[in-house]
């Protein structure tokens, strides 16, 4: 009996641990796929390219949060009260910042990780058997959004290093910027082939990018390349396509009522509630105080106020007033942040009020959180087909499209907004542009505009834009530390 | 003939009056032994004849009666805590002994994994702390009880919140990533002891060296904590009843000295004039005597235990309650213990130790950080009663009253075991734990708006009420087996041990949010349609749903353990140890890993030379080498996963969509992390071990280090995004001491005992070959600063920055400097560090480290009749502290005081930059670095015994009061709340971030047994 009892225990201990030890020890991911089955099946890659589209609606893609691209501009300003964020956003509206300013690394981060969602369909998908009418879309899709991402970086820092794999080296030094352009271009070529236009989308694809988007996107690179030729074939592509027009009410452009509207080219889309499908980019900027609908940064200056014609209503359509009532709603304002702030001479520097481009009718920060950025209108593609007629000595062609702008501003008052008949290059350059500014207000246009222009360093100069430095952003601090020195930081930001 | 009858008589004595001693000559001899301490009985003490295995134990009344034979020379007094006696008989048969405490501990039995050793036998580096410096610090935390207490081991605390856990760090920090200790409770091994009563602990062991922990392998890297629970006490067959109770007061150690509401309107009116017409006409509100109240706490136990012919058994039920001194904040544990052994027969025994500890939590907000930045010109509430705007940060008083949020859950850990003997010193033993716990946690927010004073709302507003429901439950089990085997013969005598070990863990959770909940009421707060609508929307929210395992808390492990003890004629002992572990974190390829390590000891003081050194009643000297794991890592950090929770937003309408793309990437390439430890160790008792010592060198290096690195932003990894790479090395050296003198005059006696220890830690290697980052950033304040940076050649989460030398007194010294474009006058002066004539963040340099450079502590005990009284300092010596709350400034909040003595003009200061709400001055730099060395009065305790005279006419065995305070005083220049600054992240350490302040707690305190 007792040998019996010491046989079983000793077996018992001894075989336990053999048997089944390898799966003992296997655990995978719970939850979760891996990435080396993936995407593999027309679903995944639906889902996969999706989540191409969902980095344009996360806070950082703005810039990087905060809408420094228009308050560098001298357009805008902080805003919120004068002591919130000053010392993070602050320093971009004199140019103060230094390569460790707050946001660069957040928007330098988000734009790669969109390019990675996107590398993830280009390189993947070709494998994967589907339609491949759909499997090419699908393709087009994420190379458009690849150029909207190196768009941004090679505007904002110039040459970047070059990503076209899910699996880049560690270490990677910066392109040049001809070759990033080079590789924006060759996508949008894809994405133009390969986009259905406008009119063959159904209405629960809309936001998805066509071929519209594609060609009007290509017409906007090829004007920061100075590739007149280029950008006037595709922007008239997009007006003579016909599948796109101006939404009659200036507001419409911008507003709930015109998303994915007639005149939008191409938008992010949002929901109204806070993270997850909302989109923080209006939030930011709305009203602070009462009603709360936001932070309140990105005060238009009083420059811009004064810059419009007399009597154009999208002056109005531009700026929140303390006062005003919009859909029935009374802007009260923030009791923190002095109404006027004044020089030592007594005039306006600044005053409390707020981007209407951002607005959504409601009286709570959560509607805010479904506005739809528009990242592409049909006015932008009508006045870069007039800068680039005029650019090429079409003055002519040029009036049509900038006066079909004025035209729709106007609002069928015959008193306001003449037809511009000024044919003289120059001119009429500055004019196109001066349209740009109070057209695209706040829509963060202005200081790239005024940059690649060679405007900025006359226009900002006073503020403390330097020629040679400040076209371009500080490459992040960590990220040069990171690079252990492959990184080279750009021109005069050591 | 009358020779004959004798011998008969004699004959027929013997039978009567012998056992086992038939026909041997044999004599009673009966006594009593005490305790040299007390001078009263020793009950349970042992009397044996020596060299023979016969015996007998005193009673109740520290009586005894022992048979011996004509032969035997000598009795062998012994009890646990004195020192044994030898008695030679000679013709009495009355024998009275008084035993003489211990002085030293070089006798006691440590526990050591997988088994016990002498501590005279021991060849690894192993402290042990006993029950009853276990109790003296009133806490829901034992491991606090360490701090001070054993050299080598740091114990700081993280929050002051009720049942905030400690940061424990034996020997330095060892890796970047997790450096805390295992510990093994009765054998099962866990991360934390947060569900045990220190009434119940019988011991702690810190196992600090490779020899002592390589039989843990893997998980040995970072030091082990042996702790042993109470059982029931061999040979008293009366049960002892246990009572002890102790209430206490917790209060705001002390105040930081910030700007009052006149002095932050002078301030503010310097930087944007005008703000205050008139600075003595605004109110002045202190935030934190608003906030912080004196809170209580109570700790009460009763226990049971004993023994019967076959069982040994201990009860306890405990209640743990603390209340916070932020309101809304609180902590209740309740405690069950059962620890019982069942020996079915002499060769098979079985037995369980049991604990479950239900407890319920309340959280409050964070507010230590508004109430240091509100301003202190607001009044907290308007003259209708509601609450005042607090610009920028919020009304704390209001955020408080708005918050609920609570904890609760149930943990269960406990094993089973049984152990069978068999042929001549085999010991078969199998144990299976489990350690079981089921949580719930849930918060409410109601729709609230604090409004500015011209009743428009402010930022402070919920605009829909807010509610989270979690769940989460963690089950462990762990199964060992092992074989012993002891066998003496001549010199010689072996020990062996031999097994294997399996162990699965597995935590799920799952979380869901809502918003607008129909009521505020606490009947209302569930998750269901019913009760979140949306007005705005017209639709139900369900604001987010998450699910899934804890990555941490996700892995099994398989072991194969070999350890043997060998000693040489009581004198020269060798170990040597191995262990083979296996781990579900790492690839097949990598999957498994050894483990070994040797120890040598030799006891001098037993060598024959050594008594002509009277004065030496101890000496010995050891010596270990070894190589132990470390894979505390998530469990999917080798694989590249795929994110699902993407959400796109396609359609007209607008419709949310999923979408999954590639999460970040992964490293398939894993494997362990290792550390290579040597220790060389002198213990020694000198004056017939009134004085005993030890020191200790060690040097520690831990290769291969599991260290999550930033990848270059290119990779698309994300925002803040780390991979985990086997990349780095760190060096940990150092010195332990701990001295100690206990001398007995009469009914007087004392103690004094020093310990200390030394660490110099120092990053070998980060990033190599792997091409990532060749440093690593930490200390993140939250608005994108970072304030570490580990790099070659010096601590671990070394503070890194700005060097200050003073502030630009006029434009021309502006001018003549190199300084940034941010710089004016009145600004502080950063130092052009590297030379090049510009000022940028190439100048940013090592500033110093929160690794203190020695920890100390020191204690008393005295003891005069009834009386006790003891004290306990600790502290430590050259680390620095990162203000860390001070530093981050996007708004305007209130300063500390120093800030007022600022710079308004050429020569008015040096060191105080002009005024300013943050920006330039307040980059990091050492302005906000200071001084962290601290000695602090951790304890201080006086105990009454009431006489025993007293005690039995009540029928009690005893009866003991006392008062204490914990955290009395605390020498220090730093102006935070605590010295103690502790970060479970090893690259956050010693940044203080404003955290839930660490209180000073006054008790009184009752202990009786009968």
């Amino acid at each position: 009996m007792k040998a019996l009892i010491k046989t079983t225990i000793a077996s018992v201990l001894l075989i336990l641990p053999l048997a089944g030890c390898t799966d003992f020890l296997q655990k995978n991911p719970q939850g979760e796929l891996t990435q080396e089955v993936f995407p593999s099946t027309p679903s995944d890659v639906l889902l996969a390219t999706n989540a191409v589209y969902s980095t344009i609606r996360d806070w950082y893609f703005n810039s990087g949060g905060y809408p420094i691209l228009d308050i560098m501009s001298d357009d805008s300003h902080k805003g919120s009260n004068p002591n919130d964020q000053l010392t993070t956003v602050g320093p971009y509206d004199n140019f103060k910042i230094t390569a460790t300013a707050d946001g660069l690394d957040r928007w330098w981060s988000t734009l790669y990780e969109g390019i990675k969602r996107a590398n993830v369909v280009i390189e993947k998908v070709p494998a994967v058997v589907m339609d491949e009418k759909v499997k090419n879309e699908c393709i087009a899709e994420a190379k458009f959004l690849r150029a909207i991402y190196y768009f941004d970086l090679v505007r904002a820092w110039g040459g970047v290093p070059i990503v076209t794999t899910v699996t880049p080296p560690l270490q990677l030094a910066r392109a040049s910027k001809d070759e990033v352009y080079q590789l924006i271009v060759e996508d949008l070529g894809f994405a133009i082939q390969n986009l259905p236009l406008r009119s063959a989308q159904t209405l629960d694809n809309r936001g998805r990018a066509t071929k519209g988007s594609a060609q009007a996107l290509m017409a906007k690179v090829a004007l920061f390349q100075g590739l007149f030729i280029t950008s006037e074939e595709q922007a008239l592509e997009v007006i003579h396509s016909g599948e796109y027009d101006l939404e009659p009410v200036y507001t419409d452009a911008n507003g709930v009522k015109g998303e994915h509207g007639i005149e939008s080219v191409f938008e992010v889309g949002a929901m109204q509630v806070e993270g997850t499908a909302g989109d923080q980019y209006a939030n930011t900027q709305g009203v602070r105080g009462t009603p709360n609908r936001g932070w309140g940064f990105n005060r238009p200056s009083e420059e811009l106020r004064n810059s419009f014609e007399a009597g154009d209503p999208r002056l109005d359509a531009t700026i929140i007033d303390l006062g005003e009532t919009l859909d029935g709603v009374k802007i009260i304002g923030d009791g923190t942040t002095p109404d006027f702030e004044y020089d030592d001479k007594g005039n306006i520097t600044q005053r409390e009020c707020y981007n209407q481009k951002v607005w959504v009718p409601g009286n709570n920060t959560i509607t805010q959180w479904g506005h739809n950025r528009r990242l592409i209108r049909y006015a932008d593609v009508l006045l870069i087909a007039a800068e680039a007629l005029n650019e090429n000595n079409k003055p002519a062609d040029a009036l049509v499209y900038l006066n079909k702008v004025r035209q729709r501003a106007r609002g069928g008052n015959p008193a306001i907004l003449p037809d511009i008949t000024e044919t003289g290059k120059a001119n009429l350059r500055k004019i196109i542009m001066e349209e740009r500014r109070h057209e695209l207000a706040m829509e963060g246009h202005r200081f790239w505009d005024l940059v690649r222009t060679g405007m900025a360093g006359e226009v900002l100069g006073p503020v403390g834009f330097v020629v040679g430095k400040n076209e371009l952003l500080p490459i992040p601090q960590t990220e040069i530390d990171i690079s252990q020195g492959i990184l080279v930081q750009n021109p005069n930001w050591n | 003939m009358k020779l004959v009858k004798l011998k008969i008589i004699i004959l027929l004595l013997l039978i009567l009056t012998s056992g086992s001693y038939a026909f041997a000559q044999s004599i009673v001899i009966t006594g009593k032994v005490r305790g040299s301490d007390t001078g009263e009985s020793l009950p349970t003490a042992s009397v044996a004849v020596k060299g023979t295995t016969h015996g007998a134990i005193t009673d109740m009344n520290g009586e005894y009666r022992i048979e011996v034979k004509a032969g035997d020379a000598v009795l062998v007094f012994s009890f646990v805590g004195y020192e044994t006696q030898e008695v030679v008989i000679g013709n009495r048969t009355k024998i009275d002994v008084v035993l003489k405490t211990k002085a030293s501990s070089l006798e006691e039995v440590v526990v050591i994994g997988y088994g016990t050793v002498r501590k005279s036998d021991l060849t690894g580096a192993v402290s042990s702390v006993k029950a009853k410096d276990l109790t003296k610090i009133t806490s829901v935390n034992p491991e606090q009880s360490l701090q001070g207490k054993v050299a080598g081991v740091q114990v700081t605390s993280t929050s002051g919140a009720p049942g905030a856990s400690p940061v424990v760090r034996i020997r330095g920090v060892g890796t970047f990533n997790n450096s805390s200790p295992i510990y093994v409770v009765d054998g099962v091994i866990l991360d934390n002891i947060s569900f045990l009563n220190s009434g119940d602990i019988a011991s702690m062991e810190v196992l600090k060296d490779a020899s002592a922990t390589a039989i843990y392998g893997s998980r040995g890297a970072n030091g082990v904590i042996i702790v042993t629970t109470k059982t029931g006490v061999k040979g008293s067959d009366k049960p002892v009843f246990n009572f002890s109770s102790e209430f206490g007061i917790q209060n705001l150690s002390k105040k930081i000295n910030l700007l009052n509401g006149r002095e932050f309107a002078i301030i503010t009116n310097e930087i944007v004039s005008g703000t205050y017409n008139n600075v003595d006409a605004v109110p002045n509100t202190d935030w934190q005597s608003l906030v912080f109240k004196p809170a209580p706490m109570h700790n009460s136990q009763f226990s049971i235990s004993g023994t019967t012919a076959k069982t040994e058994y201990y009860l306890s039920f405990g209640l743990f309650q603390q209340d916070g001194i932020i309101d809304k904040s609180s902590y209740r544990r309740y405690t069950i213990k059962a620890n019982n052994t069942y020996h079915l027969t002499d060769h098979l025994k079985f037995g369980n130790n049991f604990t479950l500890a239900p407890y319920q939590q309340q959280n409050a907000p964070n507010v230590t950080y508004s109430v240091y930045r509100a301003q202190p010109l607001l009044n907290p509430y308007y003259a209708d009663g509601s609450y005042g705007v607090v610009y920028n940060v919020g009304n704390p008083l209001a955020d408080l009253a708005n918050s609920n949020n609570f904890a609760s859950g149930v943990r269960g850990v406990g094993n089973i075991f049984g152990e069978y003997t068999f042929l001549d010193g085999f010991t078969l033993r199998s144990s299976y734990g489990m350690d079981a716990s089921f949580g719930q946690s849930k918060s409410f927010t109601p729709a609230f708006t604090v409004f500015n004073p011209d009743g428009t709302a402010s930022q402070q507003q919920n605009v829909l009420s807010d509610i989270y429901k979690g769940n989460s439950q963690n089950t462990s089990w762990l199964w060992e087996n092992t074989l012993n085997y002891t066998k003496t013969f001549g010199k010689h005598s072996f020990n062996a041990v031999a097994g294997y070990t399996m162990q699965e863990t597995k935590s799920e959770s799952i979380g869901l949010s809502g918003e607008n909940v129909i009521r505020n009421g606490s009947d209302f707060w569930y998750i269901g349609p019913s009760y979140i609508y949306d007005p705005a929307n017209n639709v139900n929210t369900i604001q987010s749903i998450s699910n899934g395992v804890d990555p941490n808390e996700y892995y099994s492990m398989l072991s194969y353990l070999f350890r043997v003890n060998y000693t040489l004629s009581d004198k020269y002992m060798f170990t040597a140890t191995f262990r083979r572990d296996g781990s579900s974190k790492f690839a097949p390829a990598n999957r498994f890993s050894n483990f070994p390590s040797v120890a040598a000891g030799w006891n001098i003081g037993r060598e024959s030379f050594m008594e002509k050194l009277p004065i030496f009643s101890a000496l010995k000297l050891r010596a270990s080498w070894g190589i132990i794991g470390n894979e505390k890592i998530s469990y999917f950090d080798r694989f590249a996963r795929v994110q699902s929770d993407i959400v796109a937003v396609i359609g007209d309408p607008d419709a949310a969509i999923a979408a999954a793309s590639y999460g970040k990437s992964g490293n398939p390439d894993l494997k362990w992390e290792s550390t290579k430890q040597t220790d060389v160790g002198l213990e020694f008792g000198l004056f017939k071990n009134r004085l005993t010592g030890e020191f200790d060198f060690y040097n520690r290096v831990t290769d291969d280090i599991l260290v999550e690195l930033s990848t270059p932003g290119h990779m698309g990894n994300g925002l803040g995004q780390k991979i985990r790479y086997n990349a780095g090395s760190v060096l940990n050296r150092g010195f332990e001491m701990n001295i100690n003198w206990r001398q007995e005059i009469g009914e007087f006696s004392y103690g004094v005992g020093i310990l200390g220890s030394t660490v110099h830690n120092e990053v070998l290697s980060i990033g190599g070959a792997s091409g990532v980052d060749s440093l690593l950033i930490g200390g993140y304040l939250g608005n994108g600063q970072a304030v570490t940076q580990s790099r070659v050649g010096l601590p671990i989460g070394a503070f890194y920055g700005y060097k200050t030398d003073g502030v630009f007194q006029t434009q021309a010294e502006l001018d003549a400097y190199p300084h940034s474009s941010q710089a004016g006058v009145g600004d502080l002066r950063f130092v052009d560090t590297n030379g090049d004539g510009k000022l940028n963040a190439l100048d940013r340099t090592y500033l110093g480290s929160s690794i203190p450079k020695f920890i100390y502590g020191f204690n008393f005990e005295l003891s005069y009749k009834s009386f006790e009284f003891s004290a306990d300092f600790q502290g430590q010596l050259g680390n620095k502290i990162f203000n860390g709350k001070e530093v981050v400034r996007p708004d305007p909040y209130n300063f500390e005081q120093h800030v007022f003595d600022r710079w308004t003009g050429p020569g008015t200061s040096n060191t105080e930059p002009r005024s300013s709400f943050g920006g330039y001055n307040y980059s990091i730099s050492d302005k906000f670095l200071q001084d962290g060395s601290f000695m602090r009065l951790r304890n201080i305790m006086v105990t009454y015994t009431v006489p025993k005279a007293l005690t039995k006419k009540l029928k009690l065995n005893e009866l003991r009061v006392y008062l204490k305070g914990t955290n009395v005083y605390t020498l220090t220049k730093f102006t935070g709340y605590t010295p103690e600054i502790g970060s479970y992240d090893v690259l956050s350490n010693g940044i203080d971030y404003g955290t839930y302040p660490v209180t000073a707690v006054y008790s009184i305190g009752l202990n009786l047994s009968f």
